[in-house]
């Protein structure tokens, strides 16, 4: 799934930065420091976030910039966390949301 | 603890760095919020260099033009705070605004505030609207300019206003096949050299077309477009089944205007400036007395009128509690020179007849 | 014509040609810009001042073909893209033509590339003649050497194994007309109005049947709105859904109601606070 990376632009040059460990659902992935979860999961080819909570249809980001909440995941077992937003940071352990998410401390 | 300051600008974009820039300058203690971890807004994807003339930085590139006008904001040194990863997420009618800075609650009670949180992108609907790989052009543009990744093999682009036609373009850069952009409207809404551009290196641009449905089980996997009638209905038999695996939709932006409303502002629907943008007189100040407004949340334009709005709204802003430098009146003529002439050509009609609804106090 | 097609005719493209005295002298800008749209860096950047001043930013360019040279400079700056050089006075049976070319890999002097016309379709071969880079405008200009029949015609070049590009312009031609079942075409129940809460289209429309006639009173009854977004992106298509349905012009449906907070926060956020 590398091919998603883009390594040669005619405008802009992009660093290949550290790479960052993360699992998804419990799958090991990797992410470049930089990177956002949702774009390190795009990167991996990952466009299901997660499933509605009522209609069950599978669900990914639509806006990237923090507006319209589509991308919610649990992150570290925390729910609601804006994936299009949240920077990547090593060791994130991503879980795919399929319900309006729960209080961490419950 | 309440913090007192001048000038809270809420937004680092181009109408928010300008105006911060501008107000900061005249002499105002200034401190910015941007919901971002970076400055620039979304300048930091536009990657196409900018039409306008030399004021607004023409023929710069976006990236460019975000990275001199956030240095320009580090060179105030103290004199102006940023504070990032902050939404404002409320702003009452005592003037009191409340941010989430860093997952920290604070609350700012300014004696001025520049409002330039810019806009949201339009959803369309269709049948299979919601499945992963619809987005909306911006976030390609995010994923591919900001993070460097392709969203992916094969796209199909819906609407060819400015942005449509800008991110097919961009995809074909990042090396993405664009299969073709789809359009209601009989004519192309964008700039003609836009279009030029995408014409010559191979994508069909479909007007009078819709999308009618997108299919896949868990991800896009295809789209089915049609030529659509007067009345906007599709033509039986002109229906065609498009491969991709990405849905781009471009239908426009709408000014994110939720703290305006909390405000008390007094808003007006106007379709031609992209939904309900506050009214305001033309210091840009709205009708809650010390708040104003730049950019897109003024009703949706390019960057480049925004970057003179931000200009306009921390210059008057700055004034109006007596920072006023020698330069004034000559800043805000020419101001209003440059709108002028942004919005005097035919492509910029709908603005100008939208602005003078709103332009009314 | 040109903004249903993104293609100039071949009228306006005429009408912007130098006199063929000019065209046989060397080298000159084709500025194929015919709308009139708020840009001037051709006319400020032309060091011969060639390209006229602007009075208006909007004006359509103007150029002096006594005092152009072909130099570049404008294709460059463009930011249209929309400046190309041309160079008839060759004399062999060809010509070239410059192209602002922003795409990678760039092609190699003296390599063999498909010459493609403003509609995208490849109209012949062309040999790459000089690639020049900026590194102010990063956008490289390619010349290309094409028969001179070709030259008003030729706007753009396919590498010869440039998949990207070359997909573009076949694979729109694979596309074979199919029919839907116009039935399952407007099913209302596969289209999502509010995504955070997972209202469809018919859901709302019953409402809007059953009376429920404002952004608010939907909000309420079906908690279309009230998700993680706060109807940032349902808000307008509810409301359009509304005037549609009911009659009442777009203006005049309110959006719901906007209180704070923005976005949802978890109620210890609010329980704390700093202390600074």
């Amino acid at each position: 799934m590398g091919d998603r990376r883009i390594t040669d632009h005619p405008i802009l040059d992009f660093d290949e930065g550290e790479v960052i460990h993360f699992t998804f659902d419990g799958k090991p992935m990797e992410g470049r420091e930089g990177d956002t979860i949702a774009s390190a999961l795009h990167a991996n080819g990952v466009k299901v976030l997660g499933y509605h909570f009522k209609t069950k249809r599978p669900r990914g980001f639509y806006c990237a910039i923090g507006n319209c909440s589509a991308c919610l995941m649990i992150v570290n077992g925390k729910s609601n966390v804006r994936t299009c937003t949240e920077p990547l940071l090593p060791g994130m352990v991503v879980e795919k949301q399929l319900d309006r998410g729960v209080p961490d401390d419950v | 603890m309440m913090y007192d300051i001048d000038l809270v600008v809420i937004g680092g974009g181009p109408a928010g760095l300008m105006a911060a820039n501008t107000a900061t300058e005249a002499g105002a203690e200034v401190l910015l919020l941007e919901r971002d971890g970076h400055l620039g807004g979304q300048l930091v994807k536009q990657t196409h260099k900018f039409f306008g003339s030399e004021k607004q930085h023409a023929s710069v590139r976006g990236i460019d033009i975000s990275t001199m006008l956030g240095d320009r904001l580090d060179s105030f040194g103290e004199r102006a705070t940023v504070w990032k990863n902050a939404t404002a997420i409320g702003f009452y009618e005592d003037g009191v605004i409340t941010v989430d800075h860093d997952g920290i609650y604070k609350k700012v009670k300014p004696k001025r505030v520049v409002v330039a949180t810019g806009a949201s992108e339009k959803f369309l609907s269709f049948p299979n609207n919601d499945l992963p790989g619809i987005y909306g052009a911006g976030a390609v543009q995010t994923m591919m300019n900001v993070y460097g990744i392709r969203p992916g093999h094969r796209v199909l682009m819906i609407g060819a206003g400015n942005i449509g036609l800008i991110v097919s373009y961009q995809l074909m850069q990042a090396g993405v096949s664009v299969a073709a952009i789809v359009e209601g409207l009989p004519q192309i809404g964008g700039y003609a050299v836009h279009a030029g551009k995408v014409r010559r290196a191979g994508v069909p641009i479909l007007t009078s077309h819709t999308i009618l449905r997108a299919d896949g089980k868990e991800s896009v996997e295809r789209a089915t477009i049609a030529r659509i009638d007067r009345t906007w209905n599709a033509i039986p038999g002109t229906e065609k089944t498009i491969e991709c695996d990405v849905i781009c939709i471009s239908v426009g932006l709408t000014p994110l205007a939720e703290l305006l409303w909390q405000a008390g502002c007094e808003m007006r629907y106007i379709p031609s400036l992209g939904g309900s943008v506050p009214l305001r007189n033309n210091c840009l100040e709205t009708t809650v007395k010390g708040v104003y407004v730049a950019g897109d949340v003024t009703g949706i334009e390019e960057a480049s009128a925004a970057m003179v709005e931000g200009h306009l709204a921390g210059l008057e802003a700055a004034a109006s509690l007596g920072f006023k430098g020698d330069r004034y009146s000559e800043e805000r003529k020419d101001c209003m020179e440059q709108l002028a002439a942004l919005r005097s050509g035919p492509t910029a009609e709908k603005i100008r007849t939208g602005l003078a609804c709103a332009e009314c106090l | 014509m040109l903004i249903n097609t993104g293609v100039p005719t071949r009228e306006q493209i005429e009408r912007r040609l130098p006199s063929p005295e000019r065209r046989a002298r060397g080298p000159y800008a084709m500025v194929e810009c015919f709308q009139e749209i708020p840009c001037n860096p051709c006319s400020t950047s032309c060091p011969f001042d060639a390209i006229l001043p602007m009075g208006d930013i909007n004006e359509i360019p103007m150029i002096d073909h006594d005092r152009c040279t072909g130099c570049g400079v404008c294709a460059s700056v463009c930011p249209g893209l929309a400046i190309f050089i041309i160079d008839e006075s060759v004399g062999d049976g060809t010509a070239s033509v410059t192209i602002p070319y922003e795409f990678r890999p760039l092609p190699e002097k003296g390599e063999t590339v498909r010459a493609v016309n403003r509609e995208g379709c490849v109209i012949g071969d062309a040999i790459v003649t000089r690639v020049l880079l900026s590194k102010k405008t990063k956008t490289p200009l390619v010349t290309i050497r094409v028969s001179d029949g070709l030259v008003h015609e030729v706007r753009f070049f396919n590498l010869i194994d440039d998949k990207a590009v070359s997909d573009a312009t076949s694979l729109k031609r694979k596309e074979e007309p199919i029919t839907v079942d116009s039935a399952c075409a407007s099913d209302d129940d596969e289209i999502i109005l509010c995504r955070c809460e997972g209202i469809t289209l018919r859901t709302i429309r019953d409402l809007i049947r059953e009376g429920y006639t404002t952004v608010d009173e939907i909000k309420r009854i079906s908690r279309a709105g009230m998700g993680a977004c706060q109807a940032r992106t349902c808000g307008p298509l509810i409301a359009a859904e509304i005037a549609r349905m009911t009659g009442q012009p777009i203006s005049e449906i309110q959006p719901s109601a906007h209180r704070a907070p923005v976005k949802p926060m978890p109620i210890e956020f609010f329980l704390g606070g700093d202390s600074e």
